[in-house]
């Protein structure tokens, strides 16, 4: 993002005094792999940052997963959770750790890829223990928010100071009617994006039954079957009429411009509240098996934090790369950097001189990923 | 006319082409269930030793050959029968089933596709074109650039169940490997499961280098000989399954002229996704094959006579569901060469298929899988209904894991068996459809048998 984009961000909007983005801190704990161990870490890891309790405990709780891409596509013919997907087993553990913290209820989401069939379905077909995860604690949900779902109307999430691409965005409900909003994703890089993490998560919540290619022209196709590509990457086409057009049609449709934007405004709009990264085994390259040059890797880190972007920022940094780059520099050498434009909305704090970090140190993690 | 009785009825040959005529070879088949061998020259020493060691020797006849001398070599010899691979005039032919028949020998005839010989009283049909299975590499960034849906299976099974819906008649497909491939075994084991899957043989056809080293007594090509020989014993072990019949609620009615003789046609699109299918042979349509489908799709609506009509009318006052095919949509004729859609087949399959997709739906028509991308799945039903079976055939690189099965019917047992494996039981649990099982592991392949209640 330019300066002149930055202080075109916030004129006019009505913020006051520029206060600093907020900084929490962050929790790096390192794991072997994910046969054993992990309920221990997630123990240390959520007390060092202050204990679950405070947060969860008689809440609705919705985690989004990290679901990427047809679970029909595997690298190297691995399990999913062990390269592009968030793993199970990670999954497991984080549900116990919040049940046992007292959450009321805890729901899985995820806009699952080209369909809107049952996300227990999807998980099943991803190879998934769903009866495992039903019983990992009580009032477990699941639910795919590719489209309205079991809702009676979408959500509309305002983006707030200001947007760049769109004003606001039509979810599924699950993402309103929760008190605790968790991102829960994969430690790896994006081809569009540079890395994903907490923050790119979040692309994933929006219903391709509004913003899919397949959308429909004046109202949601509620059994959508594409991506999001020509909405949002491209922006060939708009979304469903029913839902909020974008502010500027003749911007730039480079999705290095584009998908950090929608992605930053997507977490302005949706705050996270948790933010955890599965990288214990990974891959780099990429973000999933339809990238060239994709490798398997096992970092053997888990990282959380109470703000996604300082979350990020620390696992950019354990990465090896600096989460203040600009565009141009690895890993966002084609486009604009996700963590500096939800700092720009106030989401959080990119300095990783104002961000705490506990458990392992940031040397200590260094996993270095391709530049 | 002896060794005619001493060898297996030819129903039960085990078929593998073999290039060497030293009876010592013949030490391979020891403990193998191979035990009818194709050979292209034969010899009288040979066939006599392999006669002693109940195996049948059939000599492998080809168009262009001298059809004389080829029934002096094979007389001479003491064949059991010729094989007739390929693309024959019919006077040729003609001759050769005469000649045949006149010695009492088994004559097997391998065609092309397209020249398929379904309504004959021969014991065994066959073709020699099939598609050698796996998965399609995908190549170029085109295909790589999104993380669209999962891989493409190159299988013949929805022609050998179309073929064995049409037929008595025990099937071979006698497809051979890519032209100088030399491919793991785990290839072969494919080639047997997709096969037996769909109730047909495969006729062995080891490439050009393994045949070398396992005829050279190479202990790599030994061992992958031995695994060739367990995943076909695992099949030929369970003559019952080949009896058995498609448990799918879903009838698919096809004839040679809307592809049934092709692959990559419509039943095998039905196939990838999974969904259990009964192919309906046009000619054999009636109220009782339509017995216990729920949907019905009938490809090819110009085709039908009036007693077809009626029958599907029938099905539909009962409360099945039927999707024709557009009225002027029709497959080109089966070409000999060609056994699979081009392109513009493919576009033209794409409009009735997104039609079978959307009336396919989440319906579970006898079992739903989960996580079986690359894998080619048949459900059948023993004949009392008190039992379920689902093969399972992976294609993948991989061993496939953490399969989950939702099979529509009251099950209180169920086992896994496996080539090279023992058994294992496994708990079916109960779910609103029916029961649902959890599988952990499949190398290359398998059955789910389950005891249900009728």
């Amino acid at each position: 993002m330019t300066r002149r984009e930055l202080l075109g961000l916030f004129a006019g909007a009505a913020l006051g005094p520029a206060a600093p983005p907020p900084a929490a801190p962050v929790a790096l704990a390192r794991v072997a792999g994910y046969d054993s161990g992990l309920e221990d870490a997630f123990a240390r890891l959520f007390d060092q940052l202050g204990g679950l309790g405070r947060l969860v405990k008689g809440k609705t709780v919705t985690i989004k997963l990290n679901l990427t891409g047809s679970p029909a596509l595997r690298f190297e013919g691995r399990p999913l959770g062990a390269t592009h997907y968030v793993h199970p087993r990670v999954v497991g553990a984080v549900v116990r750790a919040i049940g046992q913290a007292g959450a009321r209820r805890i729901r899985l989401v995820e806009s699952c890829w080209a369909t809107g069939g049952p996300m227990e379905e999807f998980l099943l077909d991803s190879g998934w223990p769903v009866r495992a995860l039903a019983n990992a604690a009580p009032g477990v949900e699941f639910e795919n928010t590719n489209n309205r779902g079991r809702w009676r109307r979408y959500a509309r999430l305002k983006v707030a100071p200001r947007a760049w691409i769109y004003p606001a965005y039509d979810l599924n409900a699950a993402y309103e009617e929760t008190d605790v909003f968790v991102s829960l994703a994969k430690l790896k890089n994006h081809e569009t994006c540079g890395v994903t993490l907490s923050l790119k998560n979040c692309f994933g919540i929006t219903p391709a039954s509004v913003y899919g290619d397949d959308a429909g022209r004046d109202e949601p196709n509620e059994n959508p079957t594409k991506g999001r590509a020509d909405v949002f990457h491209f922006g060939k086409r708009p979304p469903s009429r029913s839902a909020p057009q974008e502010l500027d049609p003749a911007s730039r449709r480079d999705p290095g411009y584009r998908v950090p934007r929608i992605t930053a405004e997507l977490v302005a709009a949706r705050p996270v509240h948790l933010a955890v990264i599965d990288g214990i085994q990974t891959v780099t390259g990429g973000e999933g098996p339809w990238i060239r040059g994709l490798k398997f890797v096992e970092p053997g880190l888990l990282i959380a934090g109470l703000n996604p972007v300082c979350t990020d920022a620390v696992a950019m940094a354990v990465m090896g790369y600096d989460p203040q780059a600009d565009r141009g520099v690895s890993p966002f050498r084609t486009c604009d950097n996700t963590l500096k434009l939800a700092e720009a909305l106030g989401v959080g704090a990119t300095d990783l001189r104002r961000i705490e970090v506990r458990g392992l140190a940031i040397e200590q993690a260094r996993f270095p990923f391709p530049t | 006319m002896l060794l005619a009785l001493i060898v297996a009825a030819a129903s039960a040959w085990v078929p593998a082409r073999w290039s060497s005529t030293d009876p010592r070879s013949l030490e391979l088949l020891a403990n193998h269930p191979v035990n009818c061998l194709l050979l292209e020259r034969v010899s009288r020493d040979f066939v006599a030793a392999a006669g002693e060691q109940r195996f049948a020797v059939l000599r492998v006849v080809r168009a262009g050959e001298d059809p004389g001398a080829v029934l002096k070599e094979a007389a001479e010899a003491g064949v059991a029968g010729l094989v007739l691979e390929g693309a024959f005039a019919e006077d040729v032919a003609a001759r050769l089933r005469t000649a045949a028949r006149q010695a009492n020998w088994t004559l097997v005839e391998l065609p092309p596709r397209a020249r398929l010989r379904l309504n004959t009283d021969a014991p065994i049909v066959g073709t020699c074109e099939g598609l050698w299975p796996g998965i399609r590499a995908l190549e170029g960034d085109a295909a790589r650039a999104a993380p669209t849906g999962g891989p493409w299976v190159e299988t013949n099974t929805g022609f050998l169940r179309y073929v064995r819906a049409c037929t008595d008649a025990v099937v071979w497909i006698a497809n051979q490997p890519p032209a100088g491939a030399s491919l793991p075994v785990h290839r072969y084991l494919h080639a047997i499961a997709d096969a037996a899957i769909a109730g047909a043989r495969w006729v062995v056809s080891l490439d050009a280098d393994l045949n070398r080293r396992l005829h050279a007594r190479d202990p790599k090509a030994l061992a992958a000989w031995t695994r060739i020989g367990a995943h076909l014993k695992f099949y030929e072990e369970h003559p019952e399954w080949w009896r058995w019949k498609p448990a799918g609620r879903l009838a698919l009615i096809q004839d040679e002229s809307s592809g049934a003789l092709l692959s990559g046609g419509i039943l095998d699109m039905i196939a990838v996704k999974h969904a259990p299918v009964r192919p309906v042979p046009r000619v054999r349509l009636s109220v009782e094959a339509l017995q216990g489908a729920r949907l019905a799709v009938n490809v090819d609506p110009s085709s039908l006579t009036d007693a077809d009509k009626e029958a599907l009318r029938v099905f539909t006052r009962s409360g099945g569901t039927l999707l024709s095919g557009p009225p002027d949509w029709k497959f080109p004729a089966p070409q000999e060469g060609r056994i699979t859609l081009d392109e513009k087949d493919v576009e033209r399959l794409n409009d009735i298929w997104r039609e079978v997709n959307s009336l396919l739906g989440r319906r579970n028509l006898g079992a739903r899988l989960f996580n079986v991308s690359g894998m080619v799945s048949n459900l059948l039903a023993g004949s009392d209904g008190t039992q379920i079976l689902l093969h399972l055939a992976n294609f993948t690189d991989y061993p496939a894991e953490n399969i989950t099965v939702h099979v529509a019917a009251s099950c209180s047992a169920a086992r896994l068996l496996a080539p090279e494996e023992v058994p294992r039981a496994l708990a079916p649990y109960p779910i609103e459809e029916g029961v649902a099982v959890e599988i952990e592991r499949i190398a290359t392949s398998a059955a789910l048998l389950l005891d249900c209640k009728p």
